[in-house]
């Protein structure tokens, strides 16, 4: 039961390491090759993972990043999510960590409530990000705000520190815009 | 530029998906000095940026909360109570254990003496033996208890003794102080008495000496007024002898 904690190892030079953390194995693959088209002046790594915690026999980069991809349209998703949450250290949620609620346009195929998911990324004090990873330019948009998240998580941003990625919260935890 | 899948990393796959663009760092290199340049102080920014949040995390970590302290101590006597009680349950362990072993070798003994012959074992003998010093070792207490009883007694006699001594002593002394103090005041006022009844006696005798000489004076028809001794004289017999004490 190894605990994921951040900064504990040295950052590679000019690199960046984002984990996308989900059960849906096709919309991670997705998203990852999107953010990897994106023109970006740091080294980009994707990592994969299905649930945490993280085989420990693997030598790894630093991970600046990590993103939970809840599957509105399927509980099993949210569950494994929960419990991945178990072993993250909690200096992660300075902001290191970011919630992506998928499949939220089709409302008849839901199967987990929107609120659920805003109070899950309220427990964990994280921002969360809605997007319909099925739907290309969607995709596309979401890759490239994730991987300005990740340079600023990574320190590729001079005087930006991932702290400042907790504004995003504000948006968020405005109730009036998600409700309406 | 790489995809990994941590699920299937035990292989260390990296997905070559990246190898297509030209990665940025490679392609700096064949660039012009300028872009080098410019890599360059965007990498000392990056590096900067890191130590920054390297640093702030050293800081933070550094920084003991009082909540944390707070923590160590009760953790500190949780470990000592249950140390406590894991001697305590040693210590019941061993008890138990104890009287396990002696019911077991009761047993065992009792078994043993099924099995043989009772008159010859060398086991009843020396239970027998046992038995009579045991009665010889009470009977030896009974004594030294007794004793220790008698002595007991006769010292709670000697301090009673003791008591009742002072308490006589005590007596006696006050006795005496009384007696003395009684005599003292007998004799004083027995003394004070005789020597009024003689001051009085003598006053009476002086006022009548001096009626006497008085009237002898005014008997002799001489004129004392005269005599400045005589008149002192006369003069002086005036004096009432009862106001002088």
């Amino acid at each position: 039961m190894s605990v994921l904690r951040p900064l504990d190892k040295l950052p590679g030079l000019n690199t960046a390491t984002i984990l996308l953390v989900g059960t849906e194995d096709a919309l991670l693959q997705q998203l990852a090759d999107a953010m990897l088209k994106e023109d970006c002046t740091s080294e980009l790594k994707v990592h994969l993972a299905k649930s945490l915690p993280l085989p420990s026999n693997v030598n790894r980069p630093r991970i600046d990043l990590i993103v939970f991809v809840v599957n509105l349209h399927s509980k099993h998703s949210l569950r494994n999510v929960e419990e991945s949450l178990h072993h993250v250290d909690a200096t992660f949620f300075l902001g290191k960590v970011s919630f992506l609620a998928t499949g939220a346009g089709r409302e008849s195929h839901c199967s987990i409530h929107r609120n659920t998911v805003v109070k899950l990324a309220r427990t964990y004090r994280s921002p969360l990000l809605f997007c319909d990873l099925e739907i290309g330019d969607f995709r596309v948009t979401m890759a490239q705000r994730l991987v300005r998240m990740l340079q600023i998580c990574a320190g590729h941003v001079p005087s930006v520190s991932a702290l400042n990625l907790l504004s995003l919260l504000q948006s968020s935890e405005n109730p009036s815009l998600e409700d309406l | 530029m790489e995809t990994q899948s941590e699920e299937q990393a035990a292989a260390e796959t990296a997905d070559s998906r990246g190898e297509g663009e030209p990665p940025q760092v490679a392609g700096a290199q064949a660039a012009r000095p300028e872009d080098r340049m410019t890599l360059l102080l965007r990498l000392r920014a990056q590096t900067k940026q890191q130590l920054l949040e390297y640093k702030s995390m050293v800081d933070a970590n550094e920084e003991k909360t009082p909540e944390q302290i707070m923590q160590e101590k009760q953790i500190e006597a949780k470990i000592e109570e249950l140390e406590k009680e894991i001697e305590e349950a040693k210590i019941a362990f061993e008890m138990k254990k104890l009287a396990l072993d002696r019911m077991q070798l009761s047993s065992a003994l009792k078994k043993h003496l099924e099995k043989i012959n009772t008159k010859t074992s060398v086991l009843m003998d020396n239970m027998k033996q046992i038995l009579s010093l045991n009665k010889l070792v009470m009977k030896s207490q009974q004594e030294t208890r007794d004793v220790e009883e008698k002595l007991l007694d006769v010292r709670k006699k000697r301090l009673q003794l003791k008591q009742a001594s002072e308490r006589k002593l005590l007596e006696i002394q006050s006795e005496k102080n009384k007696q003395k103090d009684d005599l003292a005041s007998m004799e004083n006022s027995g003394k004070i008495k005789t020597i009024q009844q003689n001051l009085e006696m003598e006053i009476q005798i002086t006022t009548v000496i001096q009626h006497v000489f008085q009237n002898l004076i005014l008997g002799s028809k001489t004129n004392w007024a005269e005599d400045p001794a005589l008149k002192e004289t006369v003069l002086q017999l005036e004096k009432n002898l009862t106001t002088i004490q």
